[in-house]
């Protein structure tokens, strides 16, 4: 069964915030796990895992650099250059929060690979969400492979007239100056033209607007989303209440 | 006492001038279009039918897209301009679904937001606010009425050339709109495909929609129109029924391109694919094959099924002399243009070799393989990518600046393209572009010359332009291949025919 798009972004946004509350060594690396076994069965893994580290490999250098050279409240000393000492408490609590924000980056990312983009535009548009922002959100879909097509469309003129390209990716990435004028410049060109067809076919236009796309939910689900948003809500609370928690 | 129905449409167009111009780009235009009838606006390329075409649409609007002196009659409500600031506004939504317009690129119409054609045809629905249900029977009859209904669960990004334009103009009627513009509807399709098309048009012209083709060809389906408007430089030359303007010979003068009787210009050789002319071999095609190869797969575990990986050529052999111009026929989605990218590099055989001048290309750069093979591709647009028209023929003719001076002068002088180096090339009308785009291969004096479907938009002058090019390159000793659905000027021009039907070869 498809979930609906609210459903899972529903889950992806509680089981961040009650990772980052329990604040659990044992709670952290289950999720981890979980969200990169998911990610897997669902396809997403090729797309999601560079995404995933593009954001955490500097954030957990950084917190490792942070906590686990200058951890004021560290006492076992492992190593020490002046001021900066690494403590075996430093580490640990590094690792702990470096664990805990992976969770959540890795879960919230899977939630946004995985939605399927043009249901969550059509649930948007019926609850009456800006068509504007709609639109941009339904390009996310669209935008990327029209700009590789368009690339690859100059690149094959430009090759046709004598460019020569390297095969492979540094070539590639090499011919890009020639081509990245002649992009942007196709692509602005194009965004007049399209705005023209989109403002003659009503876009933007007052008045309700309504969507083909029919997104099945069932009773379960809206139920299912309640329930996480109260357990998020809980586990703030629990945090709150007892702010050692974990820690 | 019979009365005249009102008009769908009414046009007063005293003048239209663009936006930081003085001369006006439509000048002295009257139109009546009434429901059921079926107008063509004839006019060679730079004639102004684009302008006026989506002037009527609502996709140039007053004020905004220039200034406009004249009136618009629509559904009995009558607006005027006056070219000055207190000028009504025209909101293009509610304009769009009184008149439909097809661009002359229906890839332009869509709004590439939506999945599915499906969606896609309900798009301009969503927006009026239409419920569901009634969306859903729109969306059904108009797939019937365009031929889409085995296609309504396809990505729109996937649909050929023909299903494109069939696209685009379910999305321009889905809202019953009592006009219709098409611009160069019938460019690039083959014989079944206009046939499609002239039947669609037959369709909604009976169910009351009046239907507008802008066109640079007089094609033979437009001969049963009610009304031909000949347009030359943004002003009317001549109006009437079509067999008045043939008998007036406005056509000619206008540049619009006649369709010519079949004719045989030259005997065919046999079915053997030999050279019909005895020189030096210049191109030699060893068993060519090719399969596009599948969707990569998205995921690293689950993968997404890809569409079906059929050959799209088969086992082509095929010589070429020098000094010999080849045509290579067939319907759309043939392979003909998946053969010229072989050619040049573009593309590499999965099977087979293809020889220049006795060289094997085979895991050469296209851009290595250019300096002997000259690609002009389908589409204009997808060659042109610099500012001017000077730097565009300029692009790749290396460091010396006088020898590429002298390159790009005589290239363009050869197209009669000279008087416009330092114009805009997507500024240029369409024939214009194409002409460009050849200038942009015979720059580099190529050998072998590749053009694919080099006659589509070209109009009465441009013809004669391409014409003069082919036969003087070829007389320099030079070979060309040129791919093109329209039968009669490949008789005019080639030495030899072949036609490409899924993927292979056979002699006409």
């Amino acid at each position: 069964m498809r979930l609906h798009p609210l459903t899972s972004l529903a889950a992806a946004g509680s089981t961040a915030v009650i990772t980052t509350a329990a604040a659990s060594w044992p709670v952290s690396l289950t999720v981890i796990a979980a969200a990169v076994g998911l990610s897997f069965a669902q396809g997403a893994a090729r797309r999601m895992l560079p995404a995933a580290a593009v954001i955490l490999v500097p954030l957990v250098l950084s917190l490792l650099a942070l906590h686990g050279l200058f951890f004021p409240e560290g006492t076992t000393v492992l190593a020490q250059w002046g001021p900066a000492r690494v403590t075996a408490q430093g580490l640990q609590f590094a690792l702990e929060r470096a664990a805990q924000l992976s969770a959540a980056v890795l879960v919230l990312l899977l939630g946004s690979f995985t939605v399927s983009v043009p249901d969550l535009v059509a649930v948007l548009s019926t609850r009456g969400v800006n068509a504007r922002f709609a639109f941009v959100l339904a390009s996310t879909l669209t935008l990327l492979p029209a700009i590789s097509s368009r690339l690859e469309r100059i690149r094959q003129a430009q090759e046709a007239r004598g460019l020569v390209i390297r095969p492979g990716i540094p070539g590639r990435v090499a011919a890009f100056r020639w081509q990245a004028v002649p992009l942007l410049l196709s692509l602005v060109e194009e965004a007049g033209t399209r705005a023209a067809a989109l403002q003659a076919r009503g876009f933007g236009s007052a008045g309700p607007i309504t969507s083909y796309r029919q997104v099945l939910d069932s009773p379960v689900q809206r139920w299912a989303r309640v329930v996480l948003l109260l357990a998020a809500l809980a586990a703030i609370v629990f945090r709150l209440w007892q702010p050692t928690a974990g820690a | 006492m019979v009365q005249t129905p009102p008009p769908a449409l009414a046009a007063g167009i005293e003048k239209f001038v663009f936006p930081g111009e003085t001369e006006p780009v439509l000048a002295g235009i009257s139109l009546t279009l009434v429901p059921g009838s079926l107008t063509a606006v004839l006019g060679g390329s730079g004639s102004g039918k684009s302008t006026l075409g989506r002037l009527l649409a609502g996709w140039l609007l007053p004020g905004d897209g220039g200034t406009l002196t004249g009136f618009f009659e629509l559904a009995g409500t009558t607006v005027r301009f006056t070219g000055t600031a207190a000028d009504p506004q025209i909101d293009p939504g509610r304009w769009g679904r009184q008149v439909g317009f097809v661009p002359q690129d229906p890839a332009g119409a869509l709004s590439t937001v939506r999945v599915t054609v499906a969606e896609e045809l309900a798009f301009g629905l969503e927006n009026a606010g239409v419920d569901r249900a009634s969306m859903a029977g729109a969306v059904r009859d108009t797939a019937a009425l365009t031929g889409l209904a085995h296609l309504l669960d396809r990505d729109p990004a996937t649909l050929s050339g023909g299903q494109l334009r069939r696209l685009a103009i379910g999305c321009a009627v889905i809202q019953r709109p009592a006009v219709l513009v098409m611009d160069e509807p019938f460019a690039s399709l083959d014989t079944d495909g206009a046939e499609v098309l002239a039947a669609l048009v037959r369709n909604l012209a009976q169910d009351g929609t009046a239907v507008v083709i802008m066109s640079q060809r007089a094609e033979p389906f437009l001969h049963t129109a009610d009304t031909w408007l000949v347009l030359t430089g943004g002003t009317v030359a001549a109006t009437g029924t079509p067999a008045e303007i043939v008998a007036a010979g406005a056509l000619e003068m206008a540049g619009v391109i006649r369709p010519r009787p079949l004719t045989v210009a030259r005997p065919r050789a046999g079915v053997d694919y030999q050279s019909a002319v005895n020189g030096p071999t210049a191109l030699e095609l060893r068993d060519v094959s090719f399969t596009y190869r599948r969707t990569r797969r998205r995921g690293w575990f689950k993968s997404q099924p890809g569409p079906p990986a059929d050959p799209v050529l088969h086992g082509l052999s095929l010589t070429l002399d020098a000094g010999e111009i080849l045509a290579v026929t067939g319907p759309n989605a043939s392979g003909k243009s998946t053969l010229l990218r072989h050619l040049n590099g573009l593309l590499q055989p999965t099977a087979g070799s293809v020889l220049v001048q006795g060289r094997n290309i085979g895991g050469h750069p296209a851009g290595q393989v250019s300096r002997d093979v000259g690609l002009l591709f389908q589409q204009p647009r997808d060659q042109l990518f610099e500012r001017t028209v000077e730097r565009e023929v300029r692009f790749g003719l290396g460091r010396d600046g006088l020898a590429a001076d002298q390159a790009v002068q005589r290239a363009l002088a050869a197209v009669g393209l000279d008087h416009l180096a330092g114009r805009h090339p997507a500024e240029l009308p369409a024939s214009q572009q194409r002409l460009l785009a050849l200038a942009t291969v015979l720059a580099r004096r190529p050998s072998v010359l590749a053009l694919d479907e080099p006659t589509v938009s070209l109009d009465g002058p441009g013809l004669d332009r391409l014409d003069r090019v082919v036969r003087s390159t070829t007389a320099d000793g030079n070979a060309v291949v040129l791919v093109t659905h329209d039968l009669d000027y490949a008789r005019s021009i080639a030495h030899r025919l072949v036609c490409l039907e899924a993927g292979r070869l056979r002699g006409i």
